[in-house]
C-alpha cells in the first residue's frame, strides 16, 4: 500500500516536474542565470505567443486533430474488430502491416509521398489529413484490438435475438460498452494530428499554421524562452484537459 | 538572418536534391525558368487581389512583427495580401519547392522565401528560383548594381533570382565588465582566450555560425582575406587549411570545457554567454544583440566587438519559387521591401534593426537623412563601423570541406 502510493507520487512528480520549469518561464519577464526563480514577472510571453497567432493556430491544431481521429477511430474500430474476429487467415501479418507506419520516420514518409501527391493533384489539406491518418491508424488499431479481444460478442447475439435492429446494437449495446476504448483510440489520433510538425509543413504546403509550427519556429532562436513556454503550454493542457475528460468517460462505464 | 541554414534543414535539402537527380528523367530540367520582361504597371495590375505566401525563419520576434506590422499593411494597400509561413529552418521552404517543381505544380503553396547562401545555391541548382526578375522592380534603382554583397550570394551568381532584403555582418558580442580590455584582431581574441582558459568558444560546425567563425580565422591565419581564393579548389584547400586546423587544435585545451565538447548551435552558446559561463558569443546578425540586451537575455554591458581587418558580411534576399502561382504579387511585394520607406522602418533599432541594402548615395535627400538620422546604439556600431573593410564570403564550395575538414581535424583530435 505505502510503496504503491509512494511509486503513483514519484510518477506524478516525474510527470509534473518539466512542466514546473515551463509555467515559470511563461510568466518570467526577466530570468538570467544563476538566479533560481525570475527577476521579473510579466506576460511579455503571453503577448508574444498571442502576436505569433498562437489562439488561431490552436483552433488550427484543434481542426486537424479532429479531423483526424474522426477518420482513424472507425478504421482502427474496424481493423481491430476484424483482426480479433477469427476471419483473418494470417492477423498477425496484418497487424504488422497496419503497424507499419510507426516504424517509418515521418520525414521520410513526408519527402517520399509529397511529390506523389502533388502530381495527384491531391489538395494540400486533403493531402496532410490523409497522411496524419496513415500515422494514427496504429494506434487506433492497438487500442481496439485489445478492447475488441476483451469484448464479448454475445452481448450482440443476445441483442439481436431479442429483436433489436442492427443499427439499434451498435447504438445501444456495441457503443457503450466500448465507449471507453474508442475515447482512447481517438485521443491518441487526435494527438497525432495536434501534435504534427513536419507533415503540416511539408505536405500541408504551409496552409495549416499550426501549433507545433509556431514552438518550432519561436524555440529556433535565442532569447524567446518565455514566448515558447506559453506556446508549449498552449500545446500541452488541452489534450491533458481532453485526457481527463476521458478518463471520466472511462470510470462512469465501468461503474 | 543567422540561423537560415542548420544541419538538419542541410541533410533534408541534401535528401530533397538528390532525389531530384535521381528521378532524372521525371524532375524538369534544372534550367531556371526566367520572367517574361513586362511593364511594371502590368505587374502591379496582375497583382491586385494575389495572396503572397511568405515563408520565413520565424524565430526572430521582430522580424514577424515587422512583416505582419509595417509590411504586410503596405501590400494591403497596393491589394495584395501578405501572408507570412513561420517555419524553423529555410531548408523546409526549398524541400516544399523542389517537392512542388518535380511534380511540374505551377500553383505552389511557396510565393516568396527569405533565403541566403546555402539553401540559394540548392534551389538554383534545381531551376527551383524564377530568374531574371529583379531588373523589373523600380526600387531595384536604389542599390549599388556592382555591389558584391548583391551580386554573388556565397559565391553563386544572383542573376536576378532573388531580390535583396538586408545586409548582415559577422560580429564578435563580448561583455566589457568581464573583459574591460577587448581585443581588435581575430588573432587577439584567440590569444585572449588562451590567457583565459574556459572564458571561449564556439559553434560546432557545421553550425551557420560556428562555419562563418572557421572561416573568419581562416581569413586571420591565412594572412588576410586577399590571401584565401574565394573560388573553391582542393589545391587552395590542402595549401591553407592545416595552419587553420592547427590553430584550432592548439586552441582547444583553452576553451571551454577544455574543447571536450563544443555549442552545438549558435542558441547554445548565445545560453552559455547570458548565462555568464563565457564571456564572448558571436552572430551574423548583429542587429538582434540590442533587442537581447534590451530584454534582459544578455547583461548591460554586451558590446559588439569591431575587429581591425573587418569582417564577413552577406546579404540575405527575397527569392520567388519557379512553382509559384502569385509571382506578380511576389514581385510587388520584393519590390515594396525594397523601398527606402519600408528599408528605414525595418533599420530601426526598435523595428527590427536590420542594415539596409540600399545605397545611400541613390536616394532622394529626404531618404537619405532618414537614414542618416538614425538613432546609434551603445550595443552594435553603425553598419558603416562594422562593413569597414567587409570580408567577402567564400563560395559555398568551401563551406563543407572546411566543416567536415575540423570534425576530423579538430573535434575528433
Amino acid at each position: 500500500m505505502l510503496v504503491s502510493r509512494l511509486g503513483r507520487g514519484a510518477l506524478a512528480v516525474w510527470l509534473v516536474l518539466p512542466l514546473v520549469p515551463l509555467l515559470l518561464w511563461a510568466a518570467a519577464d526577466r530570468w538570467s542565470a544563476p538566479a533560481l526563480l525570475p527577476q521579473a514577472w510579466g506576460t511579455t510571453g503571453l503577448a508574444e505567443a498571442r502576436a505569433a497567432g498562437a489562439g488561431p493556430a490552436a483552433v488550427r491544431s484543434a481542426v486537424l486533430g479532429t479531423a483526424v481521429a474522426v477518420l482513424a477511430t472507425p478504421l482502427g474500430a474496424l481493423a481491430g474488430r476484424a483482426l480479433t474476429s477469427g476471419a483473418l487467415r494470417a492477423p498477425g501479418l496484418v497487424f504488422a502491416v497496419l503497424l507499419s507506419p510507426l516504424v517509418l520516420p515521418p520525414f521520410a514518409v513526408a519527402l517520399g509521398l509529397d511529390v506523389l501527391l502533388l502530381r495527384l493533384r491531391v489538395p494540400a489539406e486533403v493531402g496532410l489529413v490523409l497522411l496524419l491518418t496513415v500515422a494514427a491508424i496504429p494506434y487506433t488499431t492497438v487500442v481496439m484490438r485489445a478492447a475488441y479481444a476483451a469484448h464479448d460478442r454475445h452481448h450482440d447475439e443476445e441483442a439481436r435475438l431479442l429483436g433489436a435492429s442492427a443499427w439499434q446494437v451498435v447504438r445501444s449495446v456495441h457503443l457503450p460498452l466500448l465507449a471507453p476504448a474508442v475515447a482512447g483510440a481517438a485521443f491518441l489520433a487526435f494527438l497525432v494530428g495536434w501534435s504534427d510538425y513536419v507533415v503540416t509543413l511539408l505536405v500541408g504546403g504551409g496552409r495549416l499554421v499550426t501549433l507545433p509550427l509556431l514552438v518550432g519556429a519561436a524555440a529556433s532562436a535565442t532569447g524567446n524562452d518565455a514566448q515558447v513556454a506559453v506556446l508549449a503550454l498552449s500545446a500541452v493542457l488541452p489534450p491533458v484537459a481532453l485526457l481527463v475528460v476521458i478518463g471520466s468517460i472511462g470510470r462512469r462505464a465501468r461503474r | 538572418m543567422t540561423v537560415l541554414h542548420r544541419w538538419y534543414g542541410r541533410a533534408l535539402v541534401a535528401a530533397g536534391a538528390s532525389a531530384v537527380v535521381l528521378t532524372g528523367c521525371a524532375a524538369p530540367d534544372a534550367e531556371a525558368p526566367a520572367a517574361e520582361d513586362r511593364s511594371w504597371d502590368d505587374v502591379l495590375a496582375e497583382a491586385e487581389g494575389q495572396t503572397v505566401d511568405l515563408w520565413m525563419y520565424g524565430g526572430d520576434v521582430q522580424g514577424n512583427a515587422y512583416v505582419d506590422d509595417v509590411l504586410a499593411p503596405a501590400a494591403a494597400e497596393l491589394g495584395v495580401t501578405l501572408r507570412r509561413v513561420p517555419i524553423a529552418d529555410t531548408g523546409d521552404a526549398v524541400n516544399r519547392v523542389l517537392s512542388e517543381r518535380q511534380a511540374g505544380v505551377t500553383e505552389g503553396e511557396v510565393d516568396l522565401v527569405w533565403v541566403n547562401g546555402d539553401n540559394f545555391a540548392t534551389g538554383r541548382q534545381a531551376g527551383a528560383w524564377l530568374c531574371d526578375w529583379t531588373s523589373m522592380l523600380p526600387n531595384m534603382a536604389g542599390t549599388d548594381p556592382d555591389d558584391p554583397l548583391l551580386t554573388t550570394d556565397f559565391g553563386t551568381p544572383v542573376d536576378g533570382c532573388e531580390a535583396p532584403w538586408h545586409k548582415a555582418q559577422f560580429s564578435l558580442v563580448y561583455d566589457a565588465a568581464r573583459v574591460p580590455d577587448p581585443p581588435a584582431t581575430l588573432a587577439g581574441v584567440l590569444d585572449w582566450a588562451e590567457a583565459n582558459p574556459g572564458r571561449f568558444t564556439y559553434p560546432a560546425p557545421p553550425d551557420f555560425t560556428g562555419s562563418a567563425f572557421l572561416r573568419q580565422v581562416l581569413y586571420s591565419v591565412s594572412g588576410g582575406v586577399e590571401e584565401v581564393p574565394l573560388e573553391y579548389t582542393d589545391q587552395a584547400y590542402d595549401e591553407l587549411s592545416p595552419a587553420l586546423y592547427d590553430r584550432l587544435a592548439e586552441l582547444a585545451p583553452a576553451l571551454w570545457r577544455e574543447g571536450d565538447t563544443y555549442p552545438q548551435s549558435q542558441q547554445e552558446l548565445d545560453r552559455l554567454f547570458a548565462d555568464g559561463q563565457v564571456d564572448m558569443t558571436m552572430t551574423y546578425g548583429p542587429a538582434t544583440v540590442d533587442d537581447l540586451v534590451a530584454d534582459g537575455t544578455f547583461p548591460d554591458t554586451t558590446r559588439v566587438l569591431t575587429l581591425e581587418e573587418g569582417t564577413l558580411g552577406n546579404a540575405s534576399f527575397l527569392a520567388i519559387p519557379s512553382t509559384s502561382g502569385d509571382q506578380a504579387g511576389a514581385m510587388v511585394v520584393a519590390d515594396l521591401a525594397l523601398s527606402p520607406e519600408q528599408q528605414l522602418a525595418k533599420a530601426r533599432p526598435e523595428v527590427w534593426g536590420q542594415f539596409t541594402v540600399l545605397d545611400l548615395d541613390r536616394l532622394d535627400d529626404d531618404a537619405r537623412a532618414g537614414f542618416e538620422a538614425l538613432p546609434d546604439s551603445a550595443v552594435v556600431p553603425s553598419y558603416e563601423e562594422l562593413s569597414a573593410g567587409a570580408d567577402p564570403e567564400l563560395s559555398a564550395d568551401w563551406v563543407t570541406p572546411l566543416d567536415d575538414g575540423w570534425r576530423r581535424e579538430v573535434a575528433a583530435g
